[in-house]
């Protein structure tokens, strides 16, 4: 893993509930790298995730909404979370007992170390 | 838009790839060129000459992988300023075929390379058994690739099964 995003990864895969988290490019979809739980396809999540932040970005930029700061999908079994800058995407996924309060404030912080 | 395709089998699994990924183009062909599938594409001579393009592409990738690390290289990504193609090979029954793809902003190299695995496990299961085919590189090599091209433009009858 890229010692530049260790501490930003650090920070949010520390929280209670928190499976995964990974720097992805935006654009490409690839994994810039990660701290994961075992069992977690990070290529898949990688990928679809950029994905998921691009189009809402583009969106939220068509509707003059300005920049999309920070996305949270809730699902049956967990949460998925991102945060953009400059380039690269924040993500984590969250079992469904995390605070998701703090993995905001934790993404957030970490996203703006990402550049 | 549908894919056009020389054999039935291919149909499915491409139509998928291009609708999951949002290529912009892309050709499903046997290692010696020949094309089997393709989407996007309003030329014949088009085809010819990205199939030819990305079988040699893929032949030279395959031995450098060979030299540098004994075995061939899975994949190869070309980025450009618009547009971005993807090439990798995968099993099918009778004998290894190629995926070329182009794709844009709409999409990514993350999920052309998510979906390539899903094309890959498609064709393992949609290619009926059957012995492998007898012209690869032989004389009939040229009248192989030229109607498989005539009937993907009209000019030739389908095959029904691979």
């Amino acid at each position: 893993m890229s010692a530049a995003f260790g501490a930003p990864l650090a920070a949010v895969v520390r929280l209670r509930g928190v499976l995964a988290c990974m720097v992805v490019d935006e654009a490409d979809g690839i994994v810039v790298a990660s701290e994961l739980h075992v069992g977690i396809d990070a290529d898949v999540l990688a990928a679809v995730s950029a994905a998921l932040f691009r189009g809402l970005r583009r969106s939220a930029e068509a509707a003059a909404l300005s920049s999309v700061t920070y996305l949270q999908l809730e699902a049956e079994r967990g949460f998925l979370c991102a945060a953009g800058h400059d380039g690269l995407v924040l993500v984590a996924l969250a079992e469904p007992r995390a605070q998701m309060g703090l993995v905001r404030a934790a993404m957030m912080g970490a996203a703006e170390q990402l550049a | 838009m549908k894919p056009l395709v020389a054999e039935a089998w291919v149909e499915q699994p491409l139509e998928r790839f291009v609708r999951d990924t949002r290529a912009r183009f892309a050709i499903v062909l046997r290692t010696n060129g020949q094309v089997l599938g393709q989407y996007g594409f309003t030329r014949a001579v088009d085809v010819m000459s990205a199939c030819a393009l990305a079988a040699a592409i893929h032949g030279s990738a395959e031995a450098l992988g060979r030299e540098l690390e004994g075995a061939p290289f899975r994949e190869l990504y070309h980025a450009g300023a618009q547009r971005q193609v993807f090439l990798a090979a995968t099993a099918a029954v009778r004998g290894p075929v190629l995926l070329f793809c182009a794709f844009d902003a709409e999409s990514s190299l993350g999920l052309v390379r998510m979906y390539f695995q899903e094309f890959r496990r498609a064709v393992l299961e949609s290619v009926p058994e059957a012995p492998p085919p007898a012209t690869s590189f032989g004389p009939d090599l040229e009248r192989a690739l030229h109607h498989n091209l005539a009937v993907l433009f009209g000019r030739g009858r389908q095959t029904p099964t691979a």
